[in-house]
């Protein structure tokens, strides 16, 4: 590409051929004034705030669509411009409202500080009466197109950032506007309420409908969502220590200045008057106030007593996949060395263990492979197990990018329907729970068709043979009856996935969350080396994560059989580096896993339990024996910041700091560390979670010091060599920075393909032959098969959704989905209630019918404590270790009689 | 089945062939509106989402660009188009007289379709045949020299054609 030079207000200055003018004149420090431009979106030149004058042709110029062309001279501040920008502005503000007083907007008005800026005072022309104001039932966001400038910001929003698509200009002329198919509200259309279009309206026409707390912000803090595995970036705004609205934060992040439903309105929670603001004790059966230094007190001696008394072992620490990587570290280590024992573990257990064994096996690193902007570049895309709209809604926004705006081919295998299946060029619906089949018979059909990459195979791989030999013996026809899907359905996908040279794998908790979740794995793992898709940019594995920091957890160390790093706890040299470090023994034997802890048959050793951040009353299988479990414990600590089903139960609750509370780091799915901040102070006495452990060593006698958070991740980054924490901390730690520009600008293997660039931690990856386990047989008196998962508006355990006001009104209780076709034969109707029975547990919930399931499958969101759907499964032990399966069981529907 | 609920479904497997029939093709929006709309008479609102997904575009675009043309109908129109000229000269011959009796004769306002669906009342703002004035076009013909008389036998027996 050519230079180019054009002469901008009497300077020569020079862009690549193809830079507009308003680029190039933004790198020279030359301010045009827009109101339609976003570097996110591309540019219409909707408004002409930006017009410019070009000298020789007297032309005036949209700088914003206008490339650059060589000898252009450009005026952007002449008198004519100047006049008429100031017209134009003149007239947007004629048929604008007289309510800049009352209006919400204020200050951050683009179109106010505009007029205010060119110093406009009375328009002199006549006032257009403004069209009427639509009503809104959503509790999130509210249009006034009164207000509405036609800049087509939002329209963009919706189709090119969350290529949602449910508004577009609608009519012509005065008429026109935004509005969605049929003008309905924005309820009854396709809308996900992820708020997009509200961070970028440059004037009052979108708004949020509802604030926590009113007022102009004072403070702006950038950090990161709470919600999910993304990572995304978010602007808190805060006045008088309250949180007033949240935007997409950080030019440059990840989510391209889009967020989801809980990003953008989802913080209800950290001002919910639920929030523990003190520690409480339980005294004669019931749990009161008490001084932090009572009750570390309390959880310090019962804790020494128990491990005198009945050894180390005996205790046991969760972790929290919703806490901060700093926190983590500091829990594993109190677990380690004060403790005495390696019985810590994390949440993220539950969808995690099978990526960390399947992935460990074949590739050496339990990870996503890529970051997520590189998934964009991918010319292939297969979604296995996984609802991105849903649980990571900022993957689906990349994915549908990939398929809408370059091209992508779409592959998804989902017993549901899902957003993204409406996208795909081929939807394969295999029975729940057969994925291992499904992506053995991709492999096979790879090999067999010789659709692999022979020199990748050849150079970087070993154990082809044991693949090809285990593959030899997978019988299309078994395949087609054990998953329902026909062999011209597997080869359309195999032939798509395969033609490309960069294709992605994105896989959730669809798959991991089954007794067979590491077979598949390792079988999709098989498909990518197959077809060399490692170590190339939009090639490689996506494991999308539940939380907001289950990938970090582990990275640091929250584990049972890993110390920081993954470096086993029965590798001699890792644990006397630790040791020399910590100055402390450390326990070589595995510890317990979380779903040994609270279900296994060694679940008795344990006398006292620790949990941080976890509800798992909730969240694990078989909810009642874990109540029986808790209940039998001699000291069970909750640190939480609510007073949950499990806190309930606790002989000391902590009161802990919320996301918006504390500094440190959550790693995101992709593998990026991304920085937390104080926005807002925490409630009452409560403290960040990580103060509160190192208090409690204190406590103990065995002190672990630490400045602050940032000095716990120069430890980390010392201890764990994993790539995203040290391009972290030599990137941004110190300067606030969480944006993710820099780290793609340092070396440190996090440039195109990432992690394996070089070789792979082995200098080989691995084939991993997978065969099938059946999950087992329905028993005849189950008919139906239950699958559950999170929902859009609730998430997680649903401690948090059901405390953030918004999204529970919006979504306010759960209920079980079923095709029409099994509501006739159970004869209930929409909204009637039914009786939903496993072998271990029993819930009712009202039914909604979707078109979204196949025949026999229902689905139950687990993230609504009135309906304790973890209380259906039940702890499977199979071959490889115990498995919970908590995504899905066979169940019992009945229709529940209605009293008249 | 109901008479119209089957004349509804022929309409629909219509527009999927038509649809099926421009898919792939680029810039095949206007054109598909187009070829609906002069089979069908207009474009039936269910059918914005079926022409969506063919296209790949979002029904709400789809929707953009049918309200953004006036030559194109998402409620269906009568057997014929009265166009009644405002331009000025059919003014100062006594247009709006003319247009005051097509909709008394008719029964309609401008915009609207008789019930038997055999008129719809449209203005148009000069038919380029002046030295006629008044006028209005009834389908493709053009009545010159309009007045109340000829109104009344044009549109006598309630507006069906004589």
């Amino acid at each position: 590409l050519q230079p180019v030079t054009i002469t901008l207000n009497g300077r020569e200055v020079s862009g690549l051929a193809g830079t507009t003018i308003l680029e190039l004149a933004t790198e020279s420090g030359v301010d045009i004034p827009t109101l339609c431009h976003d570097v996110n979106l591309a540019p219409v030149g909707a408004c002409r705030v930006c017009l410019v004058e070009e000298e020789r042709s007297g032309g005036l110029l949209a700088s914003c669509v206008t490339p650059i062309a060589s000898g252009m001279v450009i005026n952007t501040h002449s008198e004519r411009v100047v006049e008429h920008r100031k017209t134009i502005v003149k007239l947007m503000l004629a048929s604008h409202p007289d309510s800049c007083v009352v209006c919400d907007k204020g200050n951050r008005c683009q179109l106010r500080q505009l007029a205010s800026d060119m110093g406009i005072g009375l328009l002199g022309f006549e006032r257009l009466l403004p069209v009427s104001v639509s009503e809104e039932l959503n509790p999130f966001l509210e249009r006034d197109l009164s207000k509405c400038i036609l800049c087509a910001k939002c329209i963009r929003a919706c189709q090119e950032l969350v290529v949602e698509g449910a508004i577009d200009y609608y009519q012509r002329g005065f008429a026109a506007r935004p509005a969605t198919v049929g003008d309905v509200p924005l309820e009854y259309s396709e809308c996900t309420f992820c708020g997009t279009c509200v961070a970028l309206c440059p004037t009052g026409a979108l708004m949020e409908k509802e604030t926590a707390y009113r007022g102009t912000s004072h403070t702006s803090v950038e950090t990161t969502c709470p919600w999910c595995g993304c990572g995304c970036s978010l602007d808190v705004e805060a006045k008088d220590g309250r949180i007033v609205r949240v935007r997409p934060g950080g030019n440059g992040s990840e989510n391209k200045g889009a967020l989801c439903v809980r990003g953008s309105y989802g913080y209800d929670f950290v001002h919910s008057p639920d929030r523990l603001t003190t520690p409480l004790v339980r005294e004669e059966g019931a749990l009161r106030e008490a001084s932090w230094d009572e009750a570390l007190e309390v959880v310090a001696g019962g804790l020494a007593r128990l491990k005198s008394e009945h050894g180390g072992d005996s205790l046991a620490v969760l972790g929290s996949p919703k806490c901060t990587n700093e926190e983590n570290y500091l829990l594993q280590r109190f677990s380690r060395t004060v403790l005495g024992t390696n019985n810590i573990d994390n949440g993220s257990r539950l969808y995690n263990a099978a990526s960390r064994e399947g992935l460990g096996a074949s590739l050496g690193f339990s990870g996503t492979t890529n970051r997520l902007s590189h998934l964009e570049h991918a010319g292939a895309i297969l979604v296995v197990g996984a609802d991105p709209d849903v649980c990571a809604p900022v993957v689906s926004y990349a994915i549908k990018r990939a398929v809408k705006q370059k091209g992508a081919r779409l592959i998804v295998i989902d017993p549901r329907r899902t957003k993204l299946s409406s996208f795909a060029d081929v939807w394969l619906r295999p029975r729940v729970g057969t994925d291992v089949v499904l992506m053995n018979a991709l492999c096979k059909v790879v090999i067999d068709q010789g659709l692999f990459d022979d020199e990748f195979v050849s150079r970087r791989t070993d154990n082809f043979d044991a693949l090809a030999e285990e593959l030899r013996e997978c019988d299309l026809a078994f395949v087609e009856s054990a998953t329902g899907v026909g062999y011209e359905g597997i080869l359309q996908a195999a032939r798509l996935y395969s033609a490309v040279s960069q294709a992605a794998i994105v896989y959730g908790t669809g798959v991991t969350q089954y007794p067979n979740g590491p077979a598949a794995v390792r079988a999709l793992a098989n498909l990518v080396l197959l077809t060399g898709n490692v170590g190339r940019s939009g090639g490689g594995v996506y494991a999308l994560q539940m939380d907001a920091n289950g990938q970090g957890a582990c990275d640091v160390g929250a584990l049972p059989d890993f110390l920081p790093g993954y470096r086993s706890v029965s590798d001699a040299e890792g644990r006397e580096r630790l040791e020399g470090l910590w100055e402390s023994p450390l326990p070589r034997e595995a510890g317990l896993t979380a779903v040994e802890l609270l279900g296994g048959p060694s679940a008795g050793r344990v006398k006292g339990l620790y949990v941080v951040g976890d509800n798992v009353m909730l969240g694990f299988p078989n909810g009642r024996r874990v109540a029986e479990l808790l209940a039998s414990l001699d000291l069970l600590v909750v640190q939480d910041i609510f007073l949950t089903e499990t806190a309930r139960m606790a002989t000391v609750v902590l009161p802990g700091a919320s996301f918006a509370e504390k500094d440190g780091t959550y790693t995101s799915f992709d593998g990026s560390v991304r920085k937390l901040q104080v926005a807002v102070p925490a409630p009452g006495a409560s403290l960040p979670d990580g103060e509160i452990v190192m208090r409690l060593a204190e406590k103990m006698g065995t002190p672990m010091r630490y400045s602050s958070p940032a000095a716990v991740m120069d430890e980390i980054v010392e201890v764990c060599s994993l790539p995203g924490y040290r391009a972290y901390v030599d990137g941004s730690y110190a300067q606030a920075d969480s944006g993710s520009k820099r780290q793609d600008e340092l070396g440190n293997g996090w440039g195109v393909g990432r992690i394996y660039g070089g070789l792979f931690p082995e200098g080989f990856a691995r084939f991993c032959p997978s065969a099938y386990v059946p999950v087992g047989d329905s028993p005849g008196d189950y008919p139906f098969t239950l699958v559950t998962g999170p929902t859009l508006f609730r998430f997680g355990t649903g401690a948090r959704g059901s405390r953030s006001s918004r999204l529970e009104r919006f979504c306010p209780a759960g209920f079980v989905e079923m095709c029409l076709r099994d509501a006739e034969s159970l004869e209930v109707k929409a909204s009637q209630r039914v009786r939903i029975a496993s072998p271990v547990g029993v819930v009712e919930c009202g039914v909604r019918v979707t078109e979204t399931l196949p025949q026999g499958t229902v689905f139950v969101p687990c993230s609504f404590p009135d309906i304790p759907v973890n209380q259906l499964f039940d702890v499977a032990v199979d071959g490889e270790g115990m498995n919970a399966s908590c995504r899905s069981c066979s169940v019992r529907i009945e229709r529940i009689e209605c009293r008249e | 089945v109901s008479e119209d609920g089957k004349s509804a479904e022929l309409d629909r497997t219509r527009i999927a062939s038509l649809v099926a029939e421009s898919s792939g093709e680029k810039w095949s929006l206007i054109p598909l509106l187009q070829r609906i709309q002069d089979e069908l008479g207009y474009i039936p609102p269910d059918s914005i989402p079926v022409i969506a997904r063919g296209l790949g575009l979002f029904p709400s675009q789809v929707q953009g660009v049918i309200s953004f043309y006036t030559q194109l109908y998402t409620h269906p129109r009568g057997r014929n188009v009265v166009r009644v000229c405002r331009g000025t000269a059919c003014h100062v011959r006594g247009g709006k007289t003319i247009l005051k009796l097509v909709k008394q004769n008719l029964g309609v306002e401008e915009g609207e379709t008789t019930e038997d669906m055999e008129y719809t009342l449209e203005t148009v703002a000069c038919i380029g045949v002046c030295a006629l004035a008044p006028n209005l076009v009834v389908g493709d013909h053009v009545y010159g020299h309009v007045n109340p008389k000829k109104v009344e036998q044009l549109f006598k027996n309630g507006g069906k054609r004589g």
